[in-house]
């Protein structure tokens, strides 16, 4: 039996979700008018054949270090969430606390000692140098995800690997690895959009226009004193810009979500 | 190989990566923020001065409050907001995925590029928001709005990110709902309660915990806000609008590296102490989290 609902609360709601919506939907909508306002839908080839901006560039940069940084993050991830669940060693437990914790660390609270570190060991500009940070950062909320996730699987499948003599590591690759598609595919996805997203690393690290992802490249289309038909080009370029995540959400959204709220459930 | 080293290096990768970078750093800017490094050479040992200055810096005291009010603010609008969607959304009308959809999606995109699209709608002379305003008649036609003003750009930085994180809130919220047993609502209607009372009695208190994972993470992410704040007004104008984060960046980038560390220093801090604060808090109310 499913509890019902009076017929008015339905209606109070569905205006409440209307109104709600239209809030939101607004700056999107805006932002497409005002890309096609001055110039026309013209403003997109403008775009995608900038002197100062190239589109396909910023869009390979992000690729490159978001998937670099969400391969490693989800290898460590899953490799630490396996030990710290389902194996026991001296330490365990501190070593976990005392990852879990750098959770609360903000990047912008230590970007000085970061800059610095990078910058000596010669990484300042280059992809690795913004995908080492990255994958570092994005790691735990993912070690989170995982250890939780193994701790779902008995210990007895575990034991019985054991007694049939496969090594850790053949137990972890060949009997939990294949039970955790959905949990890596969530680990994954979260990972790849975080570090997509991801502005103050690569603005921190990188100074070669050729090497910006598409959060930094949009600096490229700004000008000062722009004229409206430069703004409407913008726009047009913020839009171009947020097509992989847009594409990314339809197809990943179930993992997104169950990400989300896999960090959130149990901290 | 050995049984007992083996778990160490199923945990050393991320230890190494996350673990050591992360200490290595905090470390580092413990030590930088008691000297006046210029971030390439000069380090010499000043105590506290660093701290001493921050603590005489009228633009230590306007970001902090700005972070503040900012943590305040978005925490309440997005936990609200939030939970009232998710409730609505618990009652499976038609079209509750197509609201549910909209709502989440910002979170798939970049703050960067949403902060950029806000600042130019909310820029004042030539900016979409006093246009519509202006041509609803709402506003006077040369009336100009400071939206990223000194009085209104932390307000405006918070209204960007309700639009970029309430569906978090809405999806955590709703999951949680979605766990407490169907029955007990039906054990209620059938106590005669009616909808109000099953939202108050049944779903508002099981929700205490997923409330207190909210604040903490939501303590943490004002902390953490940087992108909004430094592509749209910049913490100007005057400083009127820096929060810690952007004003540790705009100190590091004019050489004050000391400075700038001391600043991460009380960003380190208050993040542990407001987390750990509100966790105490929780297990007192006896809440779980």
């Amino acid at each position: 039996m499913r509890s019902r609902t009076p017929r008015g609360a339905k209606i109070t709601m569905y205006l409440v979700l209307i109104f709600l919506a239209s809030l939101w939907l607004f700056p999107i909508g805006l932002a497409l008018y005002k890309s096609i306002q001055v110039g026309g839908w013209n403003n997109y080839n403008v775009v995608l054949n900038s002197d100062v901006f190239n589109y396909w560039q910023a869009i390979g940069n992000s690729f490159l270090m978001a998937g670099a940084a969400s391969l490693v993050i989800v290898l460590v991830s899953s490799l630490a969430g396996f030990a710290f669940s389902k194996l026991r060693f001296r330490g365990r437990n501190l070593i976990y606390s005392l990852l879990l914790a750098c959770l609360a660390v903000p990047v912008a609270a230590v970007v000085t000692p970061l800059f610095f570190s990078i910058n000596t060991v010669g990484l300042r500009d280059s992809y690795l140098g913004v995908i080492i940070p990255l994958a570092a950062f994005n790691s735990l909320m993912m070690l989170l995800i995982m250890k939780n996730h193994f701790d779902t699987i008995p210990d007895e499948m575990i034991e019985a690997a054991a007694l049939d003599g496969a090594g850790l590591f053949r137990t972890f690759s060949r009997i939990l690895l294949p039970l955790s598609g959905p949990t890596l595919a969530t680990v994954g996805t979260l990972s790849f959009v975080y570090s997509w997203n991801e502005f103050l690393l690569p603005n921190l690290l990188l100074r070669s226009a050729e090497k910006f992802p598409v959060t930094q490249a949009i600096s490229l289309l700004e000008f000062d004193r722009m004229s409206l038909e430069q703004i409407s080009q913008l726009y047009a370029g913020l839009i171009l810009m947020t097509i992989p995540s847009v594409i990314v959400y339809l197809f990943a959204q179930r993992y997104l979500q169950a990400g989300v709220t896999a960090g959130a459930v149990k901290s | 190989m050995n049984r007992r080293i083996q778990p160490y290096l199923f945990v050393l990768p991320v230890t190494v990566l996350a673990g050591v970078l992360i200490y290595y750093s905090i470390g580092f800017a413990a030590w930088a923020s008691l000297t006046d490094w210029n971030g390439l050479t000069t380090m010499n040992f000043i105590g506290l001065d660093n701290y001493v200055e921050l603590y005489h810096d009228p633009l230590f005291w306007t970001a902090l409050r700005n972070t503040f009010v900012f943590l305040v603010a978005t925490i309440t609008i997005q936990a609200g907001l939030g939970l009232l969607v998710a409730v609505i959304a618990k009652e499976r009308l038609v079209g509750s995925n197509f609201f549910k959809a909209i709502f989440f999606l910002p979170i798939a995109m970049a703050p960067a590029i949403i902060a950029t699209v806000f600042k130019y709608m909310l820029e004042a002379n030539y900016g979409s928001i006093n246009e519509v305003l202006r041509s609803m008649g709402i506003i006077d036609q040369s009336t100009v709005i400071q939206w990223l003003g000194a009085d209104l750009g932390v307000w405006s930085i918070i209204a960007i990110n309700v639009f970029q994180w309430m569906g978090f809130s809405m999806m955590i919220y709703y999951a949680a709902l979605m766990s407490i047993p169907e029955e007990l609502y039906e054990a209620a209607e059938i106590d005669g309660a009616g909808w109000w009372r099953r939202l108050l009695s049944i779903s508002i208190p099981s929700l205490r915990g997923t409330t207190s994972v909210l604040i903490i993470l939501g303590i943490v992410g004002a902390l953490k806000t940087f992108d909004i704040v430094w592509l749209t007004t910049g913490g100007g104008p005057g400083g009127s609008t820096h929060f810690l984060s952007t004003l540790l960046y705009e100190e590091r980038s004019n050489r004050e590296a000391g400075y700038s560390s001391a600043i991460g220093m009380v960003i380190l801090v208050l993040a542990f102490l407001l987390a750990m604060a509100q966790i105490r808090i929780a297990n007192r109310d006896g809440g779980k989290s």
